[in-house]
C-alpha cells in the first residue's frame, strides 16, 4: 500500500501537468463555435482555417526569424564572452560575470518597458527587429551561463596542447574549442531559440506591424475564444514537441551513448 | 600598461559586454530616471519628483496591486516547491533509470506549449462550462458549477502548472547529481529516511530549489498574461498596472515607478536565495 | 577565420531578420486603428484596387494613440481610427489633416451620426464617423427577466449577484453609471466623481468579473454569467446565429453610444492615399465589411451600406430600431486629459475594490 504511494502522486501530477494541454488539443478538433464540452466530434475545419491565415502564418514565419536570429547572435556573444572570461585573466572576472547574468534577474516587462522607452525616444521606434534586439538582452545570459560553465579543464588542456604545437588562438577557437564546446553551444541555441519563439511581452512592446506569433496569438484571443485558438496553439505545441524529442534522441542522446 | 594577453580578453568580452551595457543597463537607467518625472497633461518634465512612488505607496488601489503581486507570487513559490519536490524524488529514486529521462521529459513536456495559449487552455478547463464542471457535474459530485475561473485560484493554478515544471526541472538536475550511496551511509548509520532527507539531501537540493525558486519569483512577479486572462480583472496585480498605463493612460512614468518597486521586490527575493543561487552555474 | 565566420553569420542572421521590412511594398498605408480594421475581408479589396499594402496596427487608449502619434516622426502614421468623441483632443494637439468635406458621404448618414460637433473644427472636417453602436446591457433571455433590464437599478442590484460581468473599458461604463446617476453624459465633471464611484462599487460588488470583449462574451457565452454592462449589439452579434438568446436592450434611462470616426495625419507623407482610404471606409461597400467586420460588429454610419446587407445581417444589427435607439443614446463622456486621469483612476480603485 505505501509502495503504491509514489505511483498515485506520479499519476495525479502527470494528470495536473497533461490537463490543460489535452484539453486544447482536444477541443481543437471541435465542430462547433465554442471549444468547451460537450465535445462535438472531429474536425479538420480549425487547422484548415489556421494554416490558410496569411497573417498568422506570416507571424510564425517572424517567430522563426527573430528566433534563429536573436539565439545565433546571443551564442556568438555569449560564447566569445565565456571564452574571454574563462580563458584570459581579467580585472573584475565576479563583477563582468554579474553583470552579464544580470538580465536574467529582471521580469521581461520590464526589460521590455526600458527598451520602448529607449526606442522610442532615442531610436528607430518600435519593429521586429528592435523585438530581436530584446530577445537578445534576455537570451544572452542563458547563453554565456550555459556554455560558460561547460569551459572545463577538459579544453583547456586540448587548447594548451594545439597552441604549443603552435596554432594561432583563432585557429585554436575553430578547430578545438568550438567543436568540444558544440553540444553545449547548440544547447543553448536551441533553448534561446525556443525562448524567443515564444516570447510575448518584449515582442508585444517592441513591434509594430510585423508582429511575431504570440502577439498575433493575444489579438486573436482578444477577439473571441474559439477553437481556431486551439488549432494554432495545438500545432505551436506539436512542432515544438518534434524539435525537442528530435534534439533529445540527436544531439543530447547520443553522449550518454 | 595591461598586459597584450588581458587587452585580448576584453576584446572577446567586449561585444556582450557592450550589449548589455546599450540594450539593459542604459534602458533601464533611463527607466529609473523616468519614474521620478512627471506627467503635464501629455507633456513627460523630467526632474526629481517622488510623486509617483508617493501615489504607489498611498492610492491603495496600487499599494493594493503591489501586495496582490507578492502574494500571489509567494503562494505560486512555495506550492509549487511543495509540488514539484515530490516529483522529482519520485523521478530520481522510484523510476528505473532507463524510464528517468522520458518520466523527466513527460513532465515538462507541455512547457512547450505557446506561453499565451497556455493561460488560455486553462480557462477552457476551469470556467463554469470547462471540463472540470462539467465532469464534476456528470459524476454527480456537484449539482451546481464550481466558480473556478476569474478568481485568483484560477491565476495561481495557471501560474503553478507552469513552475511545477519548472522546478521539477532544477530540483531533478540537482537530485541526479547526488552520489545515491551518501542516502544510504546516512541510513546505514542509523537515521530513519526522514532523517536522512531533512539532514542529508535537503540541504544538499538547496541549491536546486533556490535556482528554480528565485526564477519562478521573477518570472510570476513580472508576468502580466496569467493574471490578465484567468483573473478577470476581479484584482489587479503590478504588471496589469504598469500595461494599463502605457495602454490607456501613456503614463511612461507611474509605469516606471511600478517597475522599480517590483524590481526592489525582486532583489530582495535575491537577497533571501543568494546563498544557494547558482544562476551562473544553471 | 573563426573571427570572419562569426562575423558573416552575424551578418546573414541580420540580412534574414531584414526580410519582412524589404518585402513591404515601397508605397504603404500606416494605419493605427481598432480590431475590427484588421479583418482581410475589409482590407484586401482596398490593397488589390490600388496595388498597396496596409499596415495596421491596433491601440487601446486614445491617451495612448495620442503619445505614440506625438513621438513618431513624420510618416510613420496615414491614418487614425479615433473615438468620434476624441477628435477634438486629436486636432488640439495638432496631429489631424483637414478632409475634403465635399468628397465624403456625409449626407447618407443616418441622422445626428456625423457629430459635425466633434469632427469638426472651426468649420473644417478633421475625421469622418465610420461606425457606431450602444454600450447597453447584453443579457441571456433564457436565463433574466427581461423586464428587470429595463431598469438600470436593478440591473446590478443583488438579485443579480455573481451573474453579472462589467465590460473593461471605463469611458461606456461610467457613462452608463452617470446615467443611471441621472448625470449627462456630455455634463460629467469631476463633482460627480464621488458618486460615480459608489455605482461603480456596487456594480463591481455584484460582478463576477471585469473583462475586456472577449471575456465577456465568452462568460455571456458559456453562462459563466447572464448579463454584460456595457454590452451591446457588438458583443452578442457573432453569436446571434448559434445563441439567439443572447440578446441586449436599451433600459430606460438610455444608454451610452459609442462612435469611431477615421482621419487622416498631418504627418502623413502619403494623405492622397490616405483620403482614399477614407472614402473606401466610409463608402457603402466598405461600410457594410466593416459593419460586420470578424472581430466586432456595429452599425455603418452610411445608411446606404444597406444596400449591402442581407436581410438577417440587418436583422442582428436592429436596423429599423435605430431611430428610436439614436434618440435615446447618449454619447460618451468626452472628458479632458484631466478628469480622463481621473476617470481612470476611479476606474483602477473599482478594479481593486
Amino acid at each position: 500500500m505505501r509502495r503504491a504511494i509514489p505511483w498515485v502522486y506520479m499519476a495525479l501530477a502527470y494528470a495536473f501537468i497533461f490537463l490543460p494541454v489535452v484539453t486544447l488539443v482536444l477541443f481543437s478538433f471541435q465542430d462547433g463555435r465554442l471549444p468547451v464540452p460537450p465535445f462535438n466530434g472531429p474536425t479538420l475545419k480549425w487547422y484548415a482555417d489556421v494554416l490558410g491565415d496569411t497573417r498568422l502564418m506570416s507571424a510564425l514565419l517572424n517567430s522563426l526569424l527573430v528566433g534563429a536570429g536573436s539565439a545565433a547572435l546571443s551564442c556568438a556573444l555569449g560564447f566569445l564572452a565565456a571564452y574571454g572570461l574563462a580563458r584570459h585573466v581579467l580585472p573584475g572576472t565576479l563583477f563582468l560575470r554579474g553583470l552579464l547574468i544580470a538580465p536574467m534577474t529582471v521580469s521581461y516587462l520590464i526589460i521590455g518597458l526600458g527598451l520602448l522607452i529607449v526606442f522610442n525616444n532615442y531610436g528607430p521606434g518600435p519593429s521586429l527587429w528592435a523585438a530581436g534586439v530584446g530577445h537578445v538582452v534576455i537570451n544572452l545570459p542563458l547563453a554565456f551561463a550555459i556554455i560558460y560553465a561547460s569551459m572545463g579543464a577538459q579544453q583547456e588542456n586540448a587548447e594548451r596542447a594545439a597552441r604549443d604545437l603552435g596554432a594561432s588562438e583563432a585557429r585554436v577557437l575553430a578547430l578545438v574549442t568550438i567543436p568540444m564546446l558544440a553540444p553545449a553551444i547548440l544547447a543553448a541555441f536551441f533553448l534561446c531559440l525556443t525562448l524567443s519563439w515564444d516570447e510575448f511581452i518584449i515582442a508585444f512592446l517592441m513591434t509594430r506591424f510585423d508582429v511575431t506569433l504570440p502577439v498575433e496569438i493575444w489579438s486573436l484571443l482578444r477577439s473571441g475564444l474559439s477553437p481556431r485558438t486551439n488549432a494554432i496553439g495545438s500545432l505551436v505545441f506539436l512542432v515544438s514537441v518534434a524539435l525537442v524529442i528530435g534534439l533529445e534522441l540527436f544531439i543530447f542522446g547520443r553522449k550518454r551513448r | 600598461m595591461p598586459k597584450p594577453e588581458t587587452i585580448r580578453g576584453w576584446g572577446f568580452v567586449a561585444p556582450a559586454l557592450i550589449w548589455t551595457l546599450a540594450f539593459f543597463v542604459v534602458p533601464f537607467g533611463i527607466m529609473a530616471a523616468m519614474s521620478f518625472a512627471t506627467l503635464d497633461g501629455r507633456e513627460l518634465v523630467w526632474g526629481f519628483s517622488l510623486e509617483n512612488y508617493t501615489r504607489l505607496f498611498g492610492q491603495s488601489y496600487l499599494l493594493r496591486a503591489i501586495v496582490v503581486s507578492l502574494e500571489i507570487t509567494l503562494t505560486v513559490t512555495i506550492v509549487s516547491i511543495v509540488l514539484a519536490y515530490p516529483l522529482a524524488w519520485i523521478i530520481v529514486y522510484r523510476v528505473p533509470a532507463r524510464w528517468q529521462r522520458l518520466a523527466l521529459l513527460l513532465a515538462i513536456l507541455p512547457f512547450w506549449t505557446s506561453y499565451v495559449v497556455r493561460s488560455y487552455a486553462w480557462l477552457l478547463v476551469l470556467s463554469r462550462e470547462g471540463v472540470i464542471n462539467q465532469t464534476l457535474m456528470g459524476l454527480g459530485v456537484i449539482s451546481e458549477p464550481l466558480t473556478l475561473a476569474s478568481t485568483r485560484f484560477a491565476t495561481v493554478t495557471g501560474f503553478v502548472h507552469f513552475f511545477v515544471m519548472l522546478l521539477t526541472l532544477t530540483i531533478y538536475a540537482n537530485l541526479v547529481q547526488l552520489p545515491a550511496n551518501y542516502r544510504r551511509a546516512a541510513v546505514d548509520l542509523g537515521a530513519s529516511s526522514w532523517q536522512a532527507f531533512r539532514h542529508v539531501v535537503l540541504p544538499l537540493t538547496m541549491p536546486g530549489i533556490a535556482t528554480g525558486a528565485f526564477l519562478t519569483f521573477v518570472l510570476c512577479i513580472g508576468d502580466y498574461i496569467t493574471p490578465q486572462i484567468l483573473g478577470g480583472n476581479n484584482e489587479l496585480t503590478g504588471p496589469q498596472i504598469i500595461m494599463v498605463q502605457l495602454g490607456r493612460g501613456a503614463n511612461f512614468p507611474l509605469a516606471a515607478a511600478m517597475s522599480i518597486v517590483l524590481m526592489a521586490l525582486v532583489t530582495l527575493a535575491y537577497l533571501a536565495a543568494s546563498r544557494w543561487l547558482r544562476l551562473d552555474r544553471l | 577565420m573563426t573571427y570572419f565566420a562569426a562575423r558573416r553569420g552575424l551578418m546573414s542572421s541580420f540580412a534574414i531578420l531584414a526580410l519582412p521590412a524589404a518585402a513591404m511594398a515601397a508605397e504603404d498605408l500606416n494605419a493605427l486603428v481598432w480590431c475590427d480594421h484588421t479583418d482581410p475581408a475589409l482590407i484586401e479589396p482596398f490593397e488589390q484596387q490600388h496595388g498597396i499594402r496596409v499596415n495596421l496596427r491596433e491601440y487601446e487608449g486614445t491617451a495612448t494613440a495620442l503619445a505614440l502619434l506625438e513621438q513618431s516622426r513624420p510618416g510613420d502614421w496615414d491614418v487614425l481610427v479615433i473615438d468620434a468623441i476624441d477628435v477634438p483632443r486629436a486636432v488640439g494637439a495638432g496631429l489631424m489633416a483637414e478632409l475634403p468635406a465635399e468628397d465624403l458621404a456625409t449626407a447618407d448618414f443616418w441622422p445626428g451620426v456625423a457629430m459635425e460637433d466633434q469632427t469638426q473644427v472651426d468649420g473644417k472636417t478633421y475625421a469622418v464617423t465610420e461606425k457606431f453602436g450602444y454600450n447597453t446591457i447584453s443579457f441571456n433571455s433564457d436565463k433574466v427577466d427581461a423586464a428587470d433590464m429595463q431598469d438600470l437599478a436593478t440591473v446590478w442590484s443583488d438579485k443579480y449577484t455573481d451573474r453579472i460581468a462589467v465590460y473593461d473599458y471605463y469611458l461606456p461604463v461610467m457613462g452608463l453609471a452617470a446615467i443611471a446617476n441621472g448625470v449627462e453624459t456630455a455634463n460629467l465633471s469631476a463633482d460627480d466623481l464621488p458618486a460615480l464611484k459608489e455605482t461603480l462599487f456596487t456594480m463591481k460588488d455584484n460582478a463576477r468579473s471585469v473583462g475586456e470583449v472577449v471575456a465577456s462574451q465568452t462568460a455571456l457565452a458559456t453562462g459563466e454569467v447572464d448579463i454584460v454592462i456595457g454590452g451591446g449589439e457588438w458583443l452578442t452579434a457573432v453569436l446571434a446565429e448559434e445563441q439567439p438568446e443572447l440578446t441586449w436592450t436599451i433600459p430606460d434611462q438610455g444608454a451610452v453610444r459609442w462612435a469611431q470616426s477615421i482621419g487622416v495625419l498631418e504627418a502623413s507623407e502619403n494623405k492622397d492615399l490616405a483620403v482614399e482610404f477614407v472614402k473606401y471606409i466610409t463608402g457603402p461597400e466598405g461600410q457594410a465589411r466593416l459593419a460586420t467586420s470578424s472581430c466586432y460588429w456595429g452599425m455603418p454610419a452610411n445608411q446606404k451600406a444597406g444596400e449591402h446587407l442581407s436581410d438577417a445581417q440587418k436583422k442582428v444589427l436592429r436596423w429599423d430600431d435605430q431611430p428610436d435607439y439614436l434618440k435615446r443614446a447618449q454619447l460618451y463622456p468626452a472628458p479632458d486629459a484631466d478628469l480622463d486621469g481621473q476617470m481612470q483612476d476611479v476606474w483602477l480603485e473599482m478594479l481593486q475594490h
